[in-house]
């Protein structure tokens, strides 16, 4: 590192100037702890500022400077400073008058702070305590999901029809678990495209060769269980897209995926 | 230095007295046409140097410097403010009614005080770049989009107008 070449090139100038990048910044201040030559000519040009600006100073308005103090006054820092100052020729009385009015006055300053503190302090747990509540919520919703899931999937009694892509749409995916008995119908989705807002998917069971509607569903969230309307029959499943809330009758040439089931006719 | 840090209000009472006229100074060549919000500012600068006293690290330089920065930054923060923008509209008519000697005067009391007078002796290009970057806080990136030059030379620019506003200094 030539430091010589580094001083001369302005980054003193700009650091100083509080015009520096945080990364020209962080190797300014790394190179002066290692140069002393850098730190001197860093000092001498913020003496030179510093004097320049004292030389054009500009008189600010009288009332600013009791602003200031009353300001701080009225927000005292944090940290409580006692003077231990013992003032001769007072008489017993008197000091012991004033012993007592500093008492007090640090003692109201105490309470007023101890109080500051303590309500800062409840804020605090309240807004922690909010925000633990809501992760427990959304925890409890995703493990309530989870539940209800792992339910349907291990309930022997289900039928599982695994729903491949047509032509149509060769990556589309989904399960289809039906519990004969039961009729209740649920719809896993593993890779379904998010479709327009004007649109949603459809799922229907072959019935005879006839579509029966099991409901629209959206998938914005993969992997979500969905329950979808009952169907005492079905000799295969397929989903299509429609227009938002479904139709009457599936447009078949929108076909996105098809399972057939075991059921024969 | 330590007085300062505990709070003592004397020592703060001279710090006040010893530098306000300076930081008043660099503030209002930021804030250049509203003495009121500059003496806001000020008031401002010196609350803030109070409650941050705490973190000044002298290391990384002179006192002086670090409030320099508080007043600057404070305002540049000012200038972009909203309250600011709202009263340069309100100024705007009597502007343009006194148009001409009124603007020409406040024009010549700025470039008048403080650093703006060392920069008068900086080439136009120079000076330029040292005015956005310092007094109205704009980061290289936006003046060399502004200006339509390359980064890298509004970066050498602007350190060799420091460059050369160091030997002004001296």
């Amino acid at each position: 590192m030539n430091i010589q070449a580094y001083i001369e090139s302005g980054i003193i100038e700009t650091y100083v100037l509080g015009l520096a990048s945080p990364s020209e910044s962080a190797e300014f201040e790394q190179l002066c702890a290692q140069y002393p030559e850098l730190v001197a000519a860093r000092r001498r040009f913020e003496e030179g500022l510093e004097k320049h600006a004292s030389t054009h100073a500009v008189q600010p308005p009288v009332g600013v400077k009791v602003k200031i103090l009353e300001a701080i006054a009225l927000n005292p820092p944090k940290i409580v400073t006692m003077q231990n100052e013992n003032k001769k020729g007072s008489s017993g009385f008197t000091s012991l008058l004033a012993a007592a009015c500093v008492l007090l006055v640090v003692g109201l300053v105490w309470m007023v702070y101890q109080s500051r503190e303590t309500k800062a302090q409840n804020a605090e747990l309240q807004r922690t305590n909010v925000a633990l509540n809501e992760r427990l919520n959304s925890t409890d919703s995703v493990l309530k999901q989870i539940i209800a899931e792992t339910s349907v999937v291990k309930d022997p009694n289900n039928i599982v029809v695994n729903m491949v892509g047509t032509k149509a749409a060769p990556q589309s995916s989904a399960n289809v678990y039906w519990d004969s008995t039961s009729t209740n119908v649920y719809l896993v989705v593993k890779n379904m495209p998010v479709l327009p807002n004007d649109q949603q998917y459809q799922l229907w069971a072959l019935i005879d060769g006839k579509p029966k509607d099991l409901g629209v569903f959206d998938a914005t969230k993969n992997k979500m269980i969905l329950k979808m309307k009952n169907t005492q029959k079905a000799q295969a499943f397929a989903i299509t897209i429609e227009k938002q809330g479904g139709s009457p009758s599936p447009t078949l040439q929108k076909m996105q995926s098809m399972g057939k089931t075991l059921q024969t006719q | 230095m330590l007085a300062l840090k505990q709070r003592n209000d004397q020592a703060f009472s001279t710090l006040y007295d010893n530098y306000s006229g300076a930081l008043y100074s660099i503030i209002k060549q930021i804030i250049t046409d509203n003495a009121e919000l500059a003496s806001d500012v000020l008031q401002e600068v010196f609350i803030n140097i109070y409650r941050k006293i705490d973190t000044y690290d002298q290391t990384k330089g002179r006192l002086f410097t670090w409030m320099l920065n508080i007043a600057r930054n404070a305002s540049i923060d000012m200038l972009r403010s909203k309250s600011y923008q709202n009263s340069q509209k309100n100024q705007e008519l009597p502007d343009n009614v006194y148009k001409g000697t009124a603007n020409q005067s406040t024009q010549l009391n700025v470039d008048n005080i403080g650093l703006k007078k060392v920069l008068e002796k900086l080439k136009p290009e120079h000076r330029v770049l040292v005015e956005l970057a310092y007094f109205k806080g704009f980061t290289h990136e936006e003046i060399a989009e502004m200006m339509s030059i390359p980064l890298g030379t509004v970066k050498t620019r602007i350190r060799n107008a420091l460059l050369q506003l160091r030997e002004y200094l001296q």
